[in-house]
Order: structure tokens, then C-alpha cells, then sequence
């Protein structure tokens, strides 16, 4: 089995506005896409929170790239946080920059000595393969749902990311879009070795692009394997999100 | 009654220390040599300083010619009743360089600036805006607050120069249209009245005005968690401890010169 990117071992802890615990064990390898699939309030958003370090675990430890995050303090994370690349429900584009700059911003933040020039064909060539490049000068408050959304995954995949966290990615993305998405996400794995773990709460054409699904209903996890075994697995009421 | 004085106390201590260690972080990552995010941020600096200094010149500018003009003309006609005509200069050193000119210009720069940054990390908080740049390895202490904080202190201390001059300036336009006090009398007698004391005061409080503000403003942003609502809560209580803060600071600055 390849290297593990990601571990959640042993993990136990309580899930905001839910009676019930995540509980869960989760081994996911270098370069596998792994979506989490489930109802809301399952705990498929406080993975993606575990993962990227924002919560500590009451019990368990999170390791994402080798790197436990309850051993670190906040300022020995930025190592790691320039290979992951992490979008959340709230994406949180800079409301003061345009869509260009906030993809700029850490290009510019963490390679000053690139060239400018350089920097701005970077950013251009995502917003272009994510089709938000028209709106390059928009400001986040000027653009709509889906648009806002693929700005951030532009953001996040600027800094070729070795992981990529995303949280329910294709909520307000049309049809065509999420294909969009997939295609670049798919692309990107061809190309470089990119661990990717999705949250999703509906079915769509994305999940696809998945090796392996997780399923979570109340903090633990119902089914765990490939599309088809999972779908075979999964009780009736669950099988839409997988189907 | 002992244990809410008790618990008072105990938070008022853990405020002054979240507020200290806010502003030693950002004098570390001011001092502290890395490459790191350094054109970003002082990008993010230089629009403090023309937000909160440039900008606020105007507004400085009037409020200081009438200060200077209300405190001229209460001195110039009640000090020669009293046979004391010729303080006037160290009632304008006392007053408005020592005094007014520096806190006037902290008031300006807490109502204008610092509820400004209140309300913007605030925003910034509730948009997970501040989440979404510790993902993305930003540091927050050197991107957000670091340059808020040196484009705030810097601002202070020329804002309150500034003041003082213009003050001085709006008091010799009434002395001389009204009073009928010439040009270099009214020099001579500020000259005289003014020490490199009275410089340096108004110069540690524009500084110490300027760190408080900031540190405040910045952590009452910061504290916002998870609702709009709490912005302007917080902006609130930044507002009102900025004052009563640069006040006590003043008090602990000024005191030990008259003992």
C-alpha cells in the first residue's frame, strides 16, 4: 500500500449541533481521491476541519503528510499548510482584493522572489482552466456562488498542493461546472501526485472521479471501498448519495 | 461581592496580557528578519498609514485650528484680568502640546481608524477570511495585525505633531486677528514655555496611544466568532477601552512629571 497522507487514528470527538460523536478511523494513501459522502451533520466537515488542523480531536491524532497536528504549535504549521491546499464551505476569498489578487496573494506571500511576471501567468492559466478568468477583477461580493467557489480551489491549487482538502466543492456550481471541476482535478492528478479528500452531501457526476468513497452517517463511518462495493453496501437510505 | 471584584480583576489582567502578548508578537515579526510575505505586507502597511494618517488630515487639521482658536482666545482674555497676560504661551505648551494635542488625536484615531479595523476583522473573522489565510500558511500576526499596528503608531505620532502645530498656528490667527498680540510675542512666549520635555511627552504619547489603540482595535477584530452581529458589539467595547486606556496611559505618563 502507498505511503499514507493522511491518518486519522482512533478519532473521537463532539460534533457541533449533533447529539453524537465522530468516531472514526481513516487511512488514506498518497495520491488517492477519497470522497466522504453522507447526510448533513454526519461529520464529513469536521473531517475536512481534523484534516486541515483547524480542530484538535478530544481523543485520536490527525496526521496529514507525516506531520501530527497535536504536536505542533501554530507557527511550526506553515510547512505543511504550503502542501495542502484546503477549501471550505466557506471559501473565504479576501472580500478587499479581487479574484485575481486573492489567487496572487500567496504566490506572493510565500514566493517573493519569483518573478512577477511569472506569478501573474501562473494565476491566469487556473482562473483560466477553472473558467473564472473573465472575471479576474471582480471582486468576491460581485460574483456568484459557484464562481466564489472555484476562485478559492484556484487559490488553494496555486501552491501545487500535494493535498487538497475541499469541502462540499460543487455547491453552486452548475451542471457544466462541476464537470469543469472534475476534469481540472482530474488533470491535475495526472500530472502530479495529489491526494484529494472531498466532502460531498449530493450526488453528482464529481463523485466519479473518486477511488474510493466514505460514507458517514452520525459521526461514523457506514462503508468504506469503491463506488460499486459501497453502493452494494450501504443501506437503502444512503444509496442516493452514491447512486 | 469579593469574588465578582476577584473575577473582575482576574479579567481584566488576562486582557491586559492577551493585549501585551498581541503587540510583542508584532514587534517580534517587525524585528525578527525573514523574506517571508514582505512586499505583501507592506502593501498591507503603507494603506494603513495613508488610511489612517493622510486621510485623517483634514479632519485633524480643522479640529486642531479650533482648539487652538477656543484656547487662545479663553486665555487671552482671561489671563490679563488676572495680571497674567503673559502665560499664554505656556497655557498653549500645557494644554494642547502636553495635553489635548495628543489625546484629541487619539480620540480622532480611535473613531475613525480604529473602529475601522475593528469592524473589518471582525468581517474578516465571520467570513473565515482569517481561517482561509491560516490555511494558506499566512501568518496572521504579520499579515493582519503587524502592519495595522506600525501603520497605526506611526500615524499617531505624526498626527499628533501635526496637531500641535496646527493648534498653535489656529491660536496665533486668533491672537493676532483679536487680541492684537504680534507675531513674535506670541513666538517668544511658546518658545519660552516649550522644553525638549514637553516634545518628548507629546512624542511617548503619540507612540503609546497609537501601540494601545491598535493592539485594541486588533484583538476586539479578532475576538468576533461566528455572528455579524458581534462586529459592531466588538467595535464597541474597542472603542470605549481605547479611551479609557489612552486616558489611564496619560495619567501614569503625566502624573510622575508634577511629583
Amino acid at each position: 500500500m502507498n505511503e499514507a497522507a493522511l491518518v486519522l487514528e482512533q478519532i473521537r470527538t463532539p460534533m457541533a449541533g449533533s447529539p453524537h460523536v465522530l468516531d472514526v478511523n481513516l487511512r488514506i494513501a498518497a495520491g488517492e481521491f477519497v470522497a466522504l459522502v453522507g447526510p448533513s451533520r454526519s461529520g464529513k466537515s469536521l473531517v475536512i476541519e481534523l484534516a486541515a488542523g483547524l480542530v484538535r480531536p478530544e481523543a485520536g491524532r490527525v496526521v496529514l503528510l507525516g506531520h501530527e497536528w497535536n504536536d505542533t504549535q501554530e507557527s511550526e504549521q506553515t510547512p505543511v499548510r504550503l502542501r495542502v491546499g484546503t477549501v471550505l464551505q466557506q471559501p473565504g476569498l479576501l472580500s478587499n482584493m479581487t479574484l485575481f489578487h486573492n489567487v496572487l496573494l500567496p504566490l506572493r506571500y510565500h514566493h517573493g522572489a519569483m518573478p512577477e511576471r511569472s506569478r501573474e501567468q501562473a494565476v491566469m492559466a487556473q482562473l483560466d482552466r477553472l473558467g473564472v478568468a473573465p472575471m479576474r477583477d471582480r471582486f468576491p461580493a460581485e460574483l456568484n456562488q459557484g464562481e466564489v467557489r472555484r476562485a478559492a480551489i484556484a487559490r488553494a491549487l496555486i501552491l501545487d498542493p500535494a493535498v487538497l482538502l475541499l469541502d462540499d466543492p460543487v455547491a453552486g456550481l452548475d451542471a457544466e461546472m462541476v464537470l469543469v471541476l472534475k476534469a481540472c482535478i482530474e488533470a491535475r492528478r495526472a500530472h502530479h501526485p495529489l491526494t484529494v479528500v472531498a466532502a460531498l452531501r449530493t450526488f453528482s457526476p464529481f463523485i466519479e472521479a473518486a477511488d474510493r468513497l466514505v460514507v458517514l452517517r452520525d459521526g461514523r463511518v457506514v462503508a468504506d471501498g469503491d463506488r460499486h462495493a459501497v453502493a452494494g453496501a450501504v443501506p437503502e437510505s444512503l444509496r442516493r448519495y452514491v447512486q | 461581592m469579593i469574588e465578582w471584584v476577584g473575577r473582575r480583576a482576574i479579567a481584566g489582567y488576562t486582557y491586559l496580557a492577551a493585549l501585551a502578548t498581541l503587540f510583542t508578537q508584532a514587534v517580534l515579526d517587525l524585528v525578527l528578519p525573514t523574506r517571508q510575505g514582505r512586499g505583501e505586507t507592506l502593501r498591507v502597511l503603507v494603506r494603513q498609514i495613508l488610511f489612517t494618517g493622510v486621510d485623517a488630515l483634514p479632519v485633524t487639521t480643522v479640529i486642531a485650528l479650533l482648539l487652538g482658536i477656543i484656547i487662545v482666545t479663553q486665555a487671552g482674555t482671561q489671563l490679563p484680568r488676572l495680571g497674567a497676560g503673559g502665560l499664554v504661551g505656556s497655557i498653549i505648551v500645557v494644554t494642547v502640546i502636553r495635553e489635548l494635542g495628543p489625546l484629541i488625536t487619539a480620540f480622532i484615531v480611535v473613531g475613525r481608524s480604529g473602529t475601522a479595523i475593528a469592524t473589518e476583522l471582525g468581517n474578516m473573522s465571520v467570513t473565515r477570511e482569517v481561517v482561509a489565510l491560516r490555511l494558506m500558511g499566512i501568518s496572521i500576526s504579520r499579515f493582519v495585525i503587524m502592519p495595522r499596528m506600525v501603520g497605526m503608531v506611526l500615524s499617531m505620532l505624526c498626527l499628533t505633531l501635526y496637531f500641535d502645530v496646527v493648534a498653535v498656528l489656529g491660536g496665533y490667527l486668533i491672537a493676532d486677528a483679536q487680541l492684537t498680540i504680534p507675531f513674535y510675542a506670541f513666538v517668544e512666549s511658546i518658545t519660552k514655555a516649550l522644553s525638549t520635555t514637553d516634545v518628548l511627552m507629546t512624542a511617548i504619547k503619540g507612540l503609546s496611544f497609537g501601540s494601545a489603540v491598535a493592539a485594541i482595535c486588533c484583538y476586539h477584530g479578532l475576538a468576533v466568532r461566528s455572528s455579524f452581529t458581534e462586529v459592531p458589539q466588538q467595535t464597541t467595547r474597542a472603542m470605549i477601552n481605547s479611551f479609557v486606556l489612552c486616558l489611564l496611559i496619560d495619567v501614569v505618563v503625566t502624573v510622575p512629571l508634577y511629583l
